[in-house]
This record gives structure tokens, C-alpha cells and sequence, in this order.
């Protein structure tokens, strides 16, 4: 009996130890027996980063910190074992930064290439790079320093938000509050506006499909015009038509010529109008100065009350021939 | 009631709880005395090792089971919105490695252990065994004390150990069976913040655990007086004082080794 109480204890405290212990090197991703390729890297401060931090490499798990020391001139190496087929990249750089927003670090091994351009990385990698085997490191702000950066930056938002209370006094508030309103019944325009010009467009966008519609009623009976023509052509009917416009303007050219020519007339009509005006008006000048016999014969009152006098005497003696013939007229015949 | 008697009662009181320490020092230093001899609890010890040990790992196993499984559905409950649910794995991992394992382990063999022991050494003060051993030169301490507060002190991290993995994997299958969390993510929140220190924490804990217990019910046991009315008193006595000792020594340990540590 107590030889298998000893043996139940004792096979239940090793079975015991080795889940124990088999379950913890598993968990911890333990290799024996495996060769490690191993890395070292320096680097000013290591930031969250523990023992059995996982490295990566292009996104994939490669293997973990197994060490970091602090070295000369305060920098710190942290030595990595890698999986031995990894191939590490050209001029490669360790990159130590968070991988989520929950503490997790992780190692990057990356080429210099790929850093980027953050000055902050760029100087830490060139203060770690001093050749050999160890490769330059730089830590990447972690999620603290950046909500400290934001603190700050809260912090004069907040101040410059203050600033603002102070200068936004109450006739400010008056005024913006007067500016809403305007604004307000300046968007009602607007809207109002929008939505005529909106009824506008419907209208024009009707007429212009009414249009469109008529173009292509047009089209459609020149289409028609167009079979016609093409189908006149065969009967000769375009060519009489060419042939009377041709004749047509023949003629037109022919009245045009006649045109000019009684043009040419008209202006030598017209000179000789323009002398017989100046030389009626010479004549004319003449006559009312007095000169020659026809203007002698309007201006000389004399000449008009003889004439007068000779038709009234001629107008007695017409009355005394019809009264008495005989007197003046004696017809014999033989 | 006089002055007098006031203050006499009140020194009884005093006199009372110095008694108290001094009957546990004065326990505890027989027991190192009872120590010396070897030759008289060697050959107990894994006889109450099988008894303690042993024997507890059902109930142990029971207790981490269920635990496991409800602590990952109160995780995945509790992680709403930004918190990944790969997170399952570390809450699980924590908690039962560090802390309930280890507790609610020693609590339930509190209840089983201490009043089992408080039971069997109290039976034995009362029908007057253990002054027959003393009559037979046999140290009771050696005899009756040492073997049993050794084998709770090495069995139990053997069962809280064993406790600690089926908890892990009942975790682990409920988040895949009920969680639809993959056994990748499980395993990567349970590898993120995994640190030896974890377990070897737990088993120092429960080791104090089981030292603890065994030696309050071997007092509180050895302590009886009476008769069966003694024994049941002595048994609710060893439950009740070894479950408030595992919460301070809880405490003591989370004050001690926790404080101040970064992982």
C-alpha cells in the first residue's frame, strides 16, 4: 500500500511537472534543438519593448528578442533570434514601434530604403550606425508620447479656444447672431431662386426637347426633300431647274447690263438737267433783274396795262364786229 | 458593571488574542521541531500526498473547467468595440494562471483538505490517539502535522498547475466553440503577454495556499475539545480560517511580488 501511494504521488507529480512545463515552453514558442540564426541590433532606447518581442520581417513573424543589455555611450543592444531561413533585406534597419494601441512592440527589420523621410528615425538610425555586424535601430514614438503630443496640442486648442471667448463678446454674438438670420433669409432667397431658375430649366430643357423635337422633324423632311431630290434627279427635273436659273441668270445679267447702261444715260441726262437748271436759272436772274426783253416784259408794268388796254379795246371790237359785221367784214363774191 | 470589571474584561479580551498567536507560534515551532524527525513523517507523507493531492484532482479539474469556459464568454461579454477579441486569450491566460487557479483551487480544497484533516486529527485529539501516541514517544507533531503539512504544501501546485492548464484549454475551446474566435487569434492573446513569471506566481502561491490549509486544519484538528460537537467545530473553524488565510495570503503575494513589477 505504500509502495503505491508513492508510486501514484510520484507518477502524479512528474506527469504534473511536464504539463506544466510543456505547456509553458509551447506558450513561449520555445526551439530546442533548432539553430537560430542571430541578429544584434543597437539602438538609443528600446521603448516598451521585453524579452520575447517578435520580430517580423515584411509583415511575417521571424522571431523575437532574446536579449538587450545596455551598451557604451547609452545605447542599448537587444540581440534576436531569427528563424534561419529569413533572408535578412539589404542594408537592413530595426525598427522598434508598437503594433497595436494595447502595449504590443514589435521588432521591424526593414531596408534603410523603406524608413521614409520622419527625422527623428532618420537621425536615430544614423547615431546607431557604426558597421559591422550590429545593425541600426531607432524606436518609433509610442501611443503615450503621441496622446502627450495630443495633450499639448488640446492644450492650445483650448487656450486659443479661450482667446476666442474673450474676443467673442456680446455684441459679437449679436452680430453673428444677426448674420445667421441674414443668412438664413438670404438662403430662403437663394433657395427661392434656385428653385425658379430650377423651373427656368424645365421650361428651357422643355423647348429645347421641343426644338430637338422639330429638328428632327426637319431632319426627317429633309431626309424626305433629299429621297425627293434624289428621286427627281432621275427624271431630269433638277437639270430644267438648273437650266432656267442658268437662264435666269442670264438674264438678270442682261437687265444688269441694261441697268448700267440706263444708269450711264440717267447721268449724262442728269448733266444736261444741271445745265439747263443753271441756264434756266441764269435766265431766270435775268428776267427778274430786269434785263432783256422778257424781263423787261415782267418787271415793266407798262407793257401789262397796254396789253390790257389792247384786249379790252380788242374785246369792244370783237363785240362790235358780232353786232355789226357788215361794218367791218363785206363779202362780195363778185 | 463596575470600572473594575470593565477593565478586566478588557485585558481578558487582550490576554485572549495574545493567547491566540502564541498557541499558533507556538504550534508552528513544534511542527519545525517535529521536522527534525525524518524517519517519523517520511514515511506519511505521500500517503497524505495521495490523500490531498491526488484525490483532489477531480474536484480541481472540475472547478478550472468551468471557469475557463466562463471567464472567456465574460471576456468576449466585456470587450465590446475597440478591444480585439484576441484579447480572449489574454484575460484568460492571466486570470486563471495568476489568480483563480490558484484560488478558487485552494478554496475548494479548504473545504475538502482543511475540514477533511481538522476532522481526522480533532476525531483523534477527542478519543484521546494522539495522547496515546505521546504516551508511545511518538512526537504528534512528526507524526501527525508535518507529513500532512508537506504534502499540501508540494501537491498543491502539482493540482493548481494541472488546474491552470485545463482552465487555458477550456478557455481555448469555448472561444472557438462558442466565441467564433479562430484557435490563431486565441493563441496569439494568449502568447502576448505570456511570461514565466505567470506560473511560476501561481505555484508559489498555491504552495503557500496548501501549507496554509493543512497546517489550520491540523490546528484547528489537533485543538479539538469534546466530542463530535468539538470535531464539527473544529472542521468549520479549519474551513472558515484557511479560506480568510488564502485571501490574505492572495493579498500578501499581489502586495509582495505584483507591486512595482513590469512585466
Amino acid at each position: 500500500m505504500k509502495r503505491a501511494n508513492d508510486f501514484v504521488v510520484g507518477l502524479t507529480m512528474l506527469i504534473g511537472a511536464a504539463i506544466i512545463v510543456a505547456a509553458t515552453l509551447w506558450v513561449k514558442q520555445a526551439d530546442f534543438g533548432r539553430d537560430q540564426a542571430i541578429v544584434t541590433a543597437r539602438f538609443r532606447d528600446v521603448g516598451g519593448v521585453r524579452i520575447g518581442t517578435p520580430v517580423v520581417i515584411r509583415g511575417v513573424r521571424a522571431g523575437k528578442i532574446e536579449a538587450m543589455e545596455l551598451s557604451d555611450s547609452a545605447f542599448v543592444l537587444a540581440r534576436m533570434s531569427l528563424d534561419p531561413e529569413a533572408d535578412l533585406p539589404v542594408d537592413a534597419v530595426v525598427l522598434l514601434n508598437e503594433s497595436s494601441l494595447f502595449g504590443e512592440w514589435q521588432a521591424t527589420i526593414m531596408s534603410r530604403d523603406a524608413v521614409g523621410r520622419d527625422p527623428d528615425v532618420v537621425r536615430q538610425i544614423s547615431e546607431t550606425s557604426r558597421g559591422g555586424d550590429v545593425l541600426p535601430g531607432a524606436t518609433l514614438p509610442d501611443i503615450a508620447r503621441l496622446t502627450a503630443v495630443a495633450g499639448r496640442i488640446a492644450g492650445d486648442v483650448a487656450s486659443v479656444a479661450e482667446r476666442v471667448q474673450v474676443a467673442f463678446d456680446e455684441q459679437a454674438a449679436r452680430d453673428l447672431r444677426l448674420s445667421v438670420r441674414n443668412f438664413s433669409e438670404l438662403s430662403t432667397i437663394l433657395a427661392q431662386t434656385v428653385r425658379e431658375q430650377s423651373n427656368n430649366m424645365t421650361t428651357m430643357s422643355a423647348d429645347v426637347r421641343g426644338g430637338v423635337q422639330s429638328l428632327v422633324r426637319s431632319a426627317e423632311l429633309l431626309r424626305a426633300v433629299a429621297e425627293r431630290v434624289d428621286s427627281s434627279t432621275t427624271r431630269g427635273e433638277v437639270r430644267r431647274i438648273v437650266d432656267d436659273a442658268a437662264e435666269a441668270a442670264r438674264q438678270l445679267r442682261e437687265t444688269s447690263r441694261r441697268l448700267v447702261g440706263i444708269s450711264e444715260q440717267l447721268g449724262r441726262s442728269q448733266g444736261k438737267l444741271e445745265s439747263f437748271l443753271a441756264t434756266s436759272d441764269s435766265i431766270a436772274q435775268k428776267i427778274n433783274s430786269g434785263n432783256g426783253s422778257l424781263g423787261l416784259m415782267i418787271n415793266d408794268p407798262t407793257l401789262y396795262r397796254n396789253a390790257d388796254s389792247v384786249l379790252r379795246q380788242l374785246s369792244v371790237l370783237l363785240a362790235d364786229v358780232q353786232k355789226n359785221p357788215r361794218r367791218y367784214i363785206s363779202l362780195r363774191i363778185f | 458593571m463596575t470600572a473594575a470589571q470593565g477593565i478586566t474584561s478588557l485585558g481578558r479580551w487582550g490576554r485572549e488574542r495574545v493567547e491566540g498567536m502564541g498557541r499558533s507560534g507556538r504550534f508552528i515551532g513544534y511542527t519545525l521541531v517535529g521536522a527534525r524527525d525524518v524517519s517519523t513523517w517520511w514515511p506519511q507523507t505521500t500517503l497524505h500526498a495521495r490523500e490531498l493531492g491526488v484525490r483532489s484532482l477531480p474536484i480541481a479539474m472540475y472547478i478550472a473547467l468551468f471557469t475557463g469556459i466562463v471567464l472567456s464568454l465574460l471576456a468576449s461579454y466585456s470587450f465590446t468595440g475597440a478591444v480585439p477579441l484576441y484579447f480572449v486569450g489574454t484575460l484568460v491566460e492571466k486570470t486563471i494562471t495568476m489568480e483563480l487557479a490558484p484560488v478558487l483551487t485552494g478554496l475548494a480544497l479548504a473545504g475538502r483538505v482543511g475540514a477533511n484533516i481538522a476532522a481526522e486529527l480533532g476525531t483523534m485529539r477527542v478519543t484521546e490517539q494522539v495522547d496515546a501516541l505521546e504516551t508511545l514517544a511518538y512526537d504528534p507533531y512528526a507524526y501527525l502535522v508535518v507529513p500532512r503539512v508537506l504534502s499540501g504544501t508540494i501537491m498543491f501546485p502539482v493540482v493548481v498547475g494541472l488546474a491552470m492548464v485545463v482552465g487555458i484549454l477550456a478557455g481555448w475551446m469555448a472561444s472557438i466553440a462558442l466565441l467564433g474566435i479562430s484557435s490563431e487569434e486565441f493563441l496569439k492573446g494568449l502568447r502576448l503577454f505570456f511570461t514565466t513569471f505567470d506560473v511560476r506566481y501561481g505555484l508559489v502561491k498555491s504552495a503557500s495556499f496548501g501549507t496554509a490549509v493543512t497546517w489550520i486544519g491540523c490546528m484547528q484538528g489537533l485543538s479539538a475539545r469534546g466530542g463530535a460537537q468539538g470535531v464539527g467545530q473544529a472542521a468549520t473553524s479549519a474551513v472558515v480560517y484557511s479560506a480568510v488565510m488564502i485571501l490574505i495570503l492572495d493579498a500578501f503575494w499581489a502586495v509582495v511580488w505584483l507591486l512595482g513589477r513590469t512585466p
